[in-house]
């Protein structure tokens, strides 16, 4: 297990964030206010760490604290020590720190990418080992509940698109308008002290839905299973209540061929490669069938058909790993923005796959699917990297420390624009 | 430079530093800062790190007292904690003996999946 979750770590979010490193630096991620006042309230003279700093984003504020970074992914380390940054490389599960030696931790949007609970808690465990008693920790996390929509699942691959097309109205910079004053002192900082920063910002498409080119942008959200959940069986029931609903994506394993005129390009391929990969991961002998049979993409004119014909035979399935096209009027919770009052139609447009078939005949089928898709696919598509997610539910990540990590006890909890955020504070834990 | 200089190692003890390329930046000196953090440090630590750098600057084996008025010897452990900085080199961890590559200023210290 410990094998499986670190190979997709490596796959899903190290990998990934190598690729996109480049793409991180534009205005797109901005500092998150409440983090910004979590820095700016430390003492003059501690020492914070931001473990999992990414580019740095977070440490040029509060000169009159020390910060250190630490990330895994090396282009975006070496981004930070470009910009005048103490960093290193190093995994969060191993910090090559001191126990308590820093008066304040950040974990921003980092724990989310770690593929199981146990690591989850190992990461958060060693944080609070370097944390002093008394000091403080920020943890931001990706909600599973959002203002507009839920994650159908906790487990989640999310694509990233490096080439979004430009709007013409030019989001970015109403964006920052519409955000006030706080992001605008964001980006200054940003342009003034280190960089010149362009209004490019490559999620433009998730922000401004309002624009027509932008409303046909596929956004595909992958569901998978939980790795834990070899393991935990609640997990189970739930996916079965939820079948129903995702079964209409299912097709069964032969009835695939009718169904390749779907309209818009995906990335079956990549998406066929990842079902292989997640499943394998999964697999026990009892789970085989119910995986193989799950991740499928039907014509939406078809849809109706299916359903019918599905119900039946996948209503006592789980889904695995599911594709499922949001329609992107919603921005992912990464981005600080303000979220357009816009009404979440989460399109649930299908696309087309056979996959995983158990016979010869089906296997043949697949290539064919394949080369089909290929062509159909735009270039972007292709580009774009899926990462892992673990979306926390309301009070998973406080529950996650009161139960697991007994020298941290925490002090608020809050959603944050789509991100659950927990402030904990390190405490003495006596052992008799 | 103050990770290398008792925060890192490998995996929580003091590293020897060892350093091959060595780049002293300026930092605005800011004495307060300075006073804050000195309490906050391993000080045998610093100084090893700093004798490995080759910038020790006679600064004392042990620390003194009233450290926060003498502006001559914060400016001595400004000069290691904040402006020298190694680009190349490595830090060692004493008990394994287990080398870090420090490279372009990042130091990695990413274990291969068989070292726990």
């Amino acid at each position: 297990m410990e094998e499986a979750a670190s190979q997709l770590e490596r796959d899903h979010v190290h990998s990934v964030y190598e690729r996109i490193a480049p793409f991180f630096n534009d205005s797109r991620y901005k500092a998150w206010p409440r983090v910004k006042q979590f820095l700016l309230e430390q003492e003059p003279g501690s020492i914070v760490a931001d473990v999992g700093c990414g580019n740095g984003k977070y440490m040029h504020i509060n000169g009159s604290i020390f910060k250190l970074g630490c990330d895994v992914c090396r282009p975006l380390v070496d981004s930070a020590w470009s910009q005048g940054h103490e960093v290193q490389l190093c995994d969060g599960l191993r910090l090559p720190y001191r126990d308590s030696c820093f008066d304040a931790v950040l974990s921003i949007a980092v724990i989310h990418h770690m593929s199981t609970k146990e690591r989850r808690i190992r990461a958060l465990k060693e944080m609070a080992r370097t944390l002093r008693v008394g000091g403080r920790i920020m943890i931001y996390v990706w909600a599973m509940e959002q203002k507009r929509r839920k994650f159908e699942k906790q487990d989640i691959f999310v694509p990233w698109n490096p080439n979004p097309p430009l709007s013409p109205r030019e989001p970015g910079r109403r964006r920052r308008q519409d955000n006030g004053t706080q992001s605008v002192s964001n980006r200054q900082d940003f342009s003034d002290k280190h960089r010149n920063v362009k209004s490019t910002s490559s999620m433009v498409d998730e922000e401004d839905p309002g624009s027509p080119g932008q409303q046909r942008k596929q956004k595909l959200w992958f569901f998978s299973r939980s790795l834990d959940s070899v393991l935990d069986f609640s997990s189970l029931s739930v996916s079965r209540s939820s079948s129903r609903e995702l079964s209409a994506f299912c097709s069964p394993i032969g009835e695939t061929r009718g169904e390749m005129e779907a309209g818009d390009g995906t990335p079956l391929s990549r998406g066929r490669g990842l079902i292989r990969q997640v499943s394998s991961f999964f697999c026990s002998s009892t789970s085989r069938t119910s995986l193989e049979e799950d991740v499928f993409v039907s014509d939406p004119q078809d849809q109706a058909q299916k359903v019918n014909s599905n119900n039946t035979r996948n209503g006592n399935e789980t889904v695995a790993v599911a594709l499922v096209q949001d329609c992107s009027s919603v921005p992912l919770p990464d981005l600080v923005s303000c979220q357009r009052e816009q009404t979440d139609s989460v399109g649930l447009e299908e696309v087309d796959s056979g996959e995983l078939g158990q016979n010869a005949q089906e296997r043949q089928e697949s290539p064919v699917h394949l080369q089909q898709n290929e062509g159909r696919s735009t270039e972007k598509l292709k580009e774009s990297c899926l990462r892992y997610y673990h979306v926390f539910r309301e009070g998973e990540l406080t529950q996650l420390i009161e139960e697991h990590v007994e020298e941290l006890h925490v002090l608020h909890t809050c959603l944050d624009h789509a991100n659950w955020c927990v402030v904990a504070e390190k405490v003495q834990v006596w052992r008799v | 430079m103050i990770q290398n200089s008792g925060r890192s190692g490998c995996l929580n003890t003091e590293g020897e530093v060892h350093a091959t390329e060595v780049k002293v930046n300026e930092v605005e000196f800011n004495p307060q800062f300075v006073s804050r953090m000195i309490p906050k440090l391993e000080w045998s630590a610093l100084i090893q790190a700093a004798e490995g750098v080759g910038h020790r600057q006679d600064l004392p084996d042990t620390l003194v007292s009233n450290y926060e008025n003498d502006e001559d010897f914060l400016h001595k452990v400004h000069r290691v904690l904040l402006e020298v900085e190694v680009i190349e080199g490595s830090l060692q961890c004493p008990e394994s003996g287990r080398e870090f590559p420090i490279s372009k200023g990042v130091p990695n210290m990413l274990l291969n999946e068989d070292e726990s």
